[in-house]
């Protein structure tokens, strides 16, 4: 008898709370997490699982939907219609300034399309943003870097799941000196600078599963395109293997103030042709591409005014704002074109690929390039560098797939991979005597971007509790094989100069993330399922 | 109805088909392919950069206006300029079909040449352990995926014993001043060994079987007992009575071959790295590269097309049962 009366008020106890819980309360919204097809890429379609299995612990109710790529990036960035997506930045050189990957979290960046799609905003985050922007002291830049990944980490407006290891592979008894280089792997500009061959043939031959969209400086808008042209063509500056800017086709390089930039040129530079590279060639690449409808370089020209001449082999460039990465990034992606046969064509990006002007002042001498099979180039013996160069050409060779690439490289067709190796391939290729497989950390990372514009992404304590639900170590051993590591920051830990180690690391943890989620206020209903 | 006005129907019903197509290729590719500068997000291109691109392309025009473009220069064979490589559409097509075409039709004559006798052969000897054997390597080969059985065949050939070139159809690099001074080389001819044989055995498997079972038909027919029975020779009968009428469903089936032929095996062309349509189209839908594309299903659409009626043509030639009607 009592015992049953206990066992009613009990009862009655549970049922109020019940209904109280759900007068106050109600169910957090079912949420959809984007990310590509399996096909596409395995990994970000696995990656996308494991957080949902792991959401849906919390009590949410979540469904991945694997998309076609382009739709998904048309989806994620021009409409900005999505939940979460799970993405990806490549790591590129001009992207180890610290500028690109901190942009992406810019709120004057999250218009549709651009480069923002989440919506972080944090006016604290953008004014500091500036400021390392215009700060040319590298060591107070560094400061305000670290100061600002610090500052959005605890937000959790995304969370970096991993980056991943870039593994390549060459012939080591045709050729010796490859430094692989973060990012770019060993198909980077100076690797057919370094290469030192080690038989009878000199011509280093690299083979790849990716060619150009079209070798015209003022049309290619991919990588594939610029990574063969940096190659023949000259820029002031140039990024070294270790990522500093050391000048190139610039004797020097002095800011006089905060917006005025002085170059000198190099003195006895000549053109492919012969002509020399005088300032004239400089202004004038400058000002067509500003005038050009080439967007492909807008980013780094945004803060340039304008460029004048100052004598035979120097320059100005006037800043309408202090800019730290132009010294870096932009005066090192731009490259000197001759003036002379550039200068009557009206409409550059209309050219077809026997009109385009392939003549640069280069280390490397443009010679063919032939769709879908082969590109060429020769050691320019006229040039500044051309003591330290030990290859006499470069040649690529095109495949189709990272199959083909990799039989190249077993039977001795080709050198060197300019693309990573399928995860199937490491394995043969470690076993294969005459192969060194080389593996790089890539500072370009993989990604999950909450809409911050929407439930239950516009609360902070939502998505701090949802990126400790995240088993990203779980990630890097399987889905990676363990080559990769797990994400601290958009600054990748190999870009170790600016990468902040001391951000909050939301390491995984269920516990964690529901005393996260009770402590702003979230319970469970009867069904387990999380409400607010 | 006379010949020549069959003909003429006939004609002017392709090319109704053909513009029925050619504009289901615009619209679908248009709706069903993502934007073609959706790809240079990553590259860090923003709204404003990618609509200047989309202008260059003419996707900033309406698309009525787009499409009669598209069809009047489609009608003097124009299709315009690749996104992509930014060269002229009908260059790259014509090249690329070019050397898919001479893989194709080598390995389909391969096929037919040995498929057709030895199939009449095999009826011939039905029930024999040749018989057995041949329909079982004829059905292999035709069920084995051919990127796989294109593996193998680089694994042994390419790799183990390294008698034969794994990827492109000539040694880079190469100059030719044409297609055939391209491809009448013994570089090219062993360069294109292994990747022919790997189409002609996926190919062997139909004229085999087709001929093998045609000709059983026809050995129950009243005029090869009437041959049998005027003596003649099996070998004669076999050959010149029976094959000769057993035919019909062969060439019905090589037509279809070679009009599907133009957009090649994408697996072979993938596999052993080799420039043709296939690859191509590939490349053109991966990147919405909507001239390309459409240019490229065109003109397959167009052989398909073509292939058809001659067969019909053909079909009233070898077999005069076949009426006009």
């Amino acid at each position: 008898m009592r015992m049953t009366k206990l066992l009613g008020s009990t009862i009655l106890l549970a049922a109020t709370t019940v209904a109280f819980g759900a007068a106050a309360q109600t169910r957090v919204a079912p949420i959809e997490i984007y990310t590509t097809t399996q096909s596409y890429d395995p990994i970000r379609y696995e990656s996308a699982y494991i957080i949902a299995d792991a959401w849906r612990d919390l009590g949410l109710e979540v469904e991945v939907r694997p998309m076609e790529f382009s739709t998904l990036l048309d989806r994620f960035y021009t409409e900005q219609d999505f939940d979460a997506t799970v993405l990806g930045w490549s790591g590129r050189t001009d992207r180890l300034d610290p500028q690109f990957f901190l942009g992406t979290l810019d709120s004057r960046q999250a218009d549709p399309g651009a480069n923002n799609p989440g919506g972080y905003a944090n006016a604290d985050y953008d004014a500091l943003f500036d400021a390392q922007s215009g700060e040319f002291n590298i060591e107070a830049r560094r400061d305000i870097v670290h100061e600002m990944q610090d500052l959005y980490k605890g937000d959790a407006p995304m969370a970096v799941l991993f980056h991943r290891d870039e593994v390549v592979g060459y012939n080591h008894t045709t050729f010796t000196n490859l430094n692989a280089m973060a990012g770019e792997g060993l198909y980077s500009e100076w690797v057919p600078m370094e290469a030192q061959p080690l038989g009878e043939r000199a011509t280093l031959r690299i083979g790849g599963p990716q060619e150009p969209d079209n070798l015209n400086p003022l049309a290619s808008t991919s990588v594939w395109g610029w990574k063969w042209m940096r190659m023949y063509y000259d820029r002031l500056v140039r990024l070294s293997p270790d990522v500093e800017p050391v000048p190139w086709a610039a004797a020097s390089v002095d800011a006089v103030d905060e917006v005025t930039i002085d170059v000198t040129l190099r003195e006895g530079m000549n053109f492919h042709d012969g002509k020399p590279v005088t300032a004239e060639d400089v202004a004038f690449t400058f000002n067509y591409y500003m005038g050009s409808d080439y967007s492909y370089f807008n980013a780094y020209l945004a803060p340039l005014a304008s460029v004048e001449v100052t004598g035979d082999l120097s320059v100005r460039f006037n800043l309408t704002e202090p800019s730290a990465p132009f010294a870096t990034i932009t005066l090192s992606q731009i490259p000197i074109l001759p003036k002379h046969l550039w200068e009557g064509i009206e409409n550059p990006e209309e050219l077809t690929p026997e009109q385009i002007p392939t003549v640069g002042s280069g280390p490397f001498v443009y010679e063919r390039y032939d769709r879908g099979e082969y590109m060429s180039l020769r050691a320019n013996d006229a040039h500044f560098y051309k003591e330290n160069i030990g290859v006499d050409g470069v040649e690529f060779v095109i495949y189709a797939d990272a199959e083909g690439v990799f039989t190249g490289l077993q039977t001795g067709q080709i050198d060197m991979t300019a693309w990573r190796m399928e995860p199937g391939q490491i394995p043969l290729a470690e076993g294969n005597e005459n192969i060194t497989v080389v593996s790089v950390p890539d500072f370009g990372y993989f990604h999950i971007t909450y809409n911050t514009r929407r439930e239950p992404f516009d609360d902070r304590a939502a998505r701090r509790a949802l990126t400790m639900a995240m088993d990203r170590e779980r990630m890097v051993n399987v889905l990676l094989d363990g080559r990769g590591e797990v994400g601290g920051s958009v600054v990748a830990p190999v870009n170790a100069y600016w990468h902040n180690p001391f951000v909050e690391r939301f390491e995984y943890d269920m516990a964690a993330a529901r005393a996260e989620l009770e402590a702003a206020g979230y319970s469970w209903d009867s069904d387990g399922r999380l409400q607010r | 109805m006379s010949r020549r006005n069959y003909l003429i129907k006939r004609v002017v019903q392709a090319l109704f088909s053909l513009w029925i197509i050619a504009t289901i290729l615009f619209f679908l590719f248009r709706m069903g392919l993502p934007d073609p500068t959706a790809a240079l997000i990553t590259e860090g291109l923003n709204a404003e950069q990618r609509a200047l691109i989309r202008a260059q392309f003419g996707l900033e025009d309406p698309l009525w206006k787009q499409y009669m473009l598209f069809l009047t220069n489609a009608l003097q064979g124009e299709f315009g300029t690749s996104f992509s490589y930014r060269a002229p559409v009908a260059e790259i097509v014509w090249e690329r079909l070019g050397n898919t075409m001479i893989l194709m039709v080598a390995a389909i004559t391969l096929a037919y040449a040995i498929g057709v006798p030895l199939g009449a052969w095999l009826s011939w000897r039905r029930g024999s352990l040749a018989d057995t054997l041949g329909i079982f390597v004829g059905l292999m080969f035709r069920s084995a995926p051919m990127f796989w059985t294109g593996m193998i065949a680089i694994l042994i050939f390419g790799v183990s014993f390294a008698l034969f070139p794994t990827s492109g159809m000539r040694t880079l690099p190469y100059d030719a001043t044409g297609f055939f001074d391209k491809i009448l080389t013994l570089d090219f001819l062993w360069h294109a060994i292994l990747p022919v044989l790997v189409v002609a055995l996926y190919y062997l498997g139909s004229p085999l079987l087709i001929m093998r079972n045609t000709m059983l038909e026809v050995y129950g027919e009243d005029f090869i007992e009437m041959a049998r029975a005027k003596g003649l020779p099996e070998r004669d009968i076999l050959y010149k009575h029976a094959a000769r009428n057993a035919l019909l469903p062969v060439v019905t089936q090589l037509a279809v071959t070679i009009g599907l032929a133009a957009g090649g095996q994408v697996v072979v062309e993938v596999v052993f790295s080799w420039p043709g349509l296939g690859r191509e189209i590939l490349n053109a839908v991966r990147t919405s590269d909507f001239p390309l594309a459409q240019a490229s299903f065109l003109i397959m659409a167009a052989f398909v097309i073509t292939l058809n009626l001659l067969v019909d043509f053909l079909y009233s030639t070898l077999d005069p049962r076949v009426s006009f009607r």
